[in-house]
């Protein structure tokens, strides 16, 4: 009896493997062996003789040499650290918002709730270089409205200054995804059944006490996505202070972590720095993310 | 999701792509031109692949290729260096399908040396022209004895300034840096700035260092001697660092930025340090034409007259197929006068590298400087006045990068620019190492 099922069996395990294979070979071929690479190249070291290894070059395995340089590059930590107060203040602004919004959007009383959810979804479809770049004629003295409006009013503002650029940056980041993450919390609000509004009513809650009792227990999941998907995101800036660089001289080339792995791969052809520092850059998303949950996840219980 | 990280839109700033586009904000990250097919050659002539960002350099390549149609040379426009180009010639290298010449500034030939790169030009017949080039920066592509790239263009410092806004306050140019400082002190009590510091551009104070005398790094056999924190370097930092504390310059303008040619038109600024290819771009601030002209640079008690902030070589590639082609193309490019003439004309290069041609439309006076004839009353001089022994390092990006980045903290108060000058002092003897070189501090 044995033998007869698993012979019946393995055409069927065969079946999957074939239908997982155009799968399996693209996760493989464009998922894991890039990143298996970086990681073997975040352990070589390349040595060469004579002023510019004209006398021969050999590479060898460096240990954690390479993490070692890069953890030693004041730039490159300080960089996390500045992305780490950009997320602190701009996450919680823009998932508050975002909330907010899609509550509001939500609520019984919206008036063209479609049309709104579209224009405030809309920055999201300008792509982030472009962006950056609309931003950034708002921003420079001399031809921003606003610099010359709040100079009419008395107020002296800089925005590509060393204190503000970071907060100008936020700004443009909060502009493109607040109606992105909007989207995601919308969704998930729609997906509430209409008996548990039913009975909210009938309990005699009010529009704040459904949004308090209600809506934001049940978009939870919503909430936790988001702020995940941004802390990640936070730690991956690169295009805006990319294009602000070029209107500020208080962005400089290790201004974010990617911008730093950036440089040091295409501006100092070092592959191998690089390679570490996209290394700590992964894992420090991983284990902020994992933190979040991990926190979130004892708060509920 | 804001990982979309355009990393091919690496946009940096560089004064080339400002003087195409103008005030083109994002301008370098519209075309990235491909192509490196090396033609088959059915009658027997040669066609030679030349990557620069000048523009419209196949004009340039024309001349050639109707005096020689045994040797076609085909020019292909990529981004500037900085701005991928020379990732995109790195790659090319790597994989030995480049071009047969490419453009590369002076400042980063060596680093073209680190992945053996470039071609000795003496072994192909450079011998017979190096004495025309301008020798101090024929000394920055010379090591080895070997002269690894030909001298294309390149900037003598100056000092630019508006004629009407020193007159109202009956000034003259300065002679000295202390003379300088004292018109920018002048000039900040009517509400003005004299010029601005640039904390986020590595190059623009190596020439403010270079023209004190400073040599940030020798070669002694094998060994990089590196000396970013020598007297005249420190002495050069400290000058700024008071400018800056007493706010006497501007540190949030970058030279040409959108907010610079603003400031300009408006006469918020009263001058600019900078180099003889500036001449294009600050005629961008259209609403001043006529009111500009300019003066050699301010000077320190040692050191020479002027300094070199930018240049570019004709550089043959390792992996060029026809070296002696491509160095013969080459030597033409950059030192014959009807090349240097074209290369003005169309493509808007900078200095030229051989003294005898400076180039027929640079002999004319010129109208938006107020009728001076400035190439040959202030550039010709300059250009004789430079540092005879300066050399730039494998590392020079990377040393810029970290001296922008410690400039841009002193700026914003935490720091000083001598501070930022002796970090990147041990930072740089660190990044030659970590390349496998040797390297000691001086």
């Amino acid at each position: 009896m044995a033998t007869t099922e698993g012979d019946a069996a393995a055409p069927q395990r065969r079946a999957a493997w074939i239908l997982l294979a155009p799968f399996l070979v693209l996760f493989l071929g464009t998922f894991v062996a890039p990143i298996g690479y970086a990681i073997y190249q975040s352990f070589i070291r390349v040595e060469r003789a004579g002023l510019f290894g004209e006398e021969g070059t050999t590479s060898s395995f460096a240990g954690l040499r390479n993490y070692a340089e890069a953890f030693a590059n004041n730039e490159f930590v300080g960089s996390i650290g500045q992305m780490f107060l950009f997320g602190v203040v701009q996450v919680p602004v823009m998932i508050a918002a975002a909330t907010v919004l899609a509550l509001l959007l939500e609520s019984a009383s919206a008036r063209w709730p479609a049309a709104f959810r579209a224009a405030y979804f809309m920055p999201y479809g300008v792509p982030g270089v472009i962006a950056s770049v609309l931003w950034s004629f708002l921003y420079v003295p001399g031809l921003s409205p606003i610099i010359d409006v709040a100079a009419l009013v008395g107020i002296d503002i800089d925005f590509l200054g060393p204190s503000m650029v970071l907060w100008s940056i936020a700004n443009i980041v909060t502009w493109t995804y607040t109606g992105y993450n909007m989207l995601i919390i919308v969704a998930q609000l729609k997906a509430i059944p209409a008996e548990i509004y039913e009975a909210a009513r009938v309990d005699g809650a009010g529009p704040l006490r459904v949004a308090g009792s209600v809506q934001l227990p049940l978009i939870r999941p919503a909430l936790l996505l988001t702020i995940v998907f941004s802390i990640i995101g936070t730690l991956q800036i690169f295009a805006e202070p990319q294009i602000l660089q070029q209107v500020s001289t208080a962005v400089g080339n290790e201004y974010t972590p990617n911008m730093a792995a950036f440089d040091a791969a295409f501006n100092y052809n070092d592959y191998n720095l690089a390679a570490a520092e996209a290394v700590i850059i992964a894992l420090t998303a991983f284990a902020l993310s994992f933190v979040f949950l991990r926190l979130t996840n004892r708060g509920q219980r | 999701m804001r990982s979309r990280a355009a990393k091919e839109h690496g946009v940096q700033w560089s004064r080339r792509t400002a003087l195409q586009a103008g005030l083109g904000l994002g301008a370098g990250a519209l075309v990235g031109a491909c192509g490196s097919g090396r033609a088959a050659d059915p009658d027997g002539s040669v066609h030679l692949t030349y990557w620069s960002w000048l523009k419209d350099l196949q004009l340039v390549c024309d001349v050639w290729n109707a005096q020689r149609p045994d040797v076609q040379v085909e020019a292909v426009w990529i981004q500037p260096g900085p701005d991928g180009g020379y990732q995109k010639m790195f790659s090319a290298l790597a994989t030995g399908g480049g071009p047969d010449l490419a453009q590369v500034e002076l400042r980063q030939t060596p680093a073209f040396l680190l992945v053996d790169g470039l071609v000795d030009t003496r072994r192909y017949g450079a011998d017979a022209v190096l004495d025309r080039y301008e020798q101090a920066i024929l000394g920055q592509v010379t090591f080895n004895d070997a002269v690894y790239a030909l001298p294309q263009d390149w900037g003598p410092t100056a000092w630019f300034y508006r004629t009407d806004l020193l007159e109202e306050i009956g000034a003259e140019p300065p002679q000295t840096w202390p003379e300088w400082a004292e018109l920018a002190r002048e000039f900040r009590a009517t509400d003005r700035y004299l010029d601005i510091f640039n904390p986020s551009d590595g190059s623009y104070f190596a020439a403010l260092a270079m023209q004190a005398g400073a040599t940030w790094f020798a070669i002694d056999d094998d060994t990089w001697v590196v000396s970013i924190d020598d007297d005249a370097t420190l002495e050069t930092a400290d000058f700024f660092d008071r400018a800056v504390r007493e706010d006497l310059v501007s540190t949030s303008l970058a030279p040409f930025s959108p907010g610079w040619f603003a400031a300009a038109n408006e006469g918020r600024l009263g001058a600019c340090m900078s180099a003889s290819w500036a001449d294009a771009l600050i005629e961008g601030a259209a609403g001043t034409a006529g009111l500009w002209q300019v003066a050699p640079m301010p000077r320190w008690d040692g050191g020479y007259g002027s300094a070199q902030l930018g240049g570019s070589t004709t550089a043959v590639f390792s992996t060029s197929p026809h070296p002696a082609e491509a160095t013969e193309f080459a030597i033409w490019m950059t030192t014959a006068p009807e090349a240097i003439d074209a290369q003005i004309e169309h493509s808007g290069i900078g200095w030229s590298p051989v003294p005898d041609h400076i180039g027929t439309p640079r002999e004319q006076p010129s109208e938006f400087f107020g009728g001076q004839r400035y190439n040959e009353e202030v550039f010709v001089p300059a250009a004789e006045q430079q540092h005879p022994d300066w050399t730039w390092a494998p590392t020079t990006q990377q040393v810029f990068n970290e001296l922008s980045d410690g400039f841009v903290r002193a700026v914003s108060g935490g720091s000083s620019l001598v501070e930022a000058c002796r970090r990147t002092q041990t930072a740089a003897v660190e990044m030659l190492t970590d390349k496998g070189l040797n390297a000691r501090a001086a």
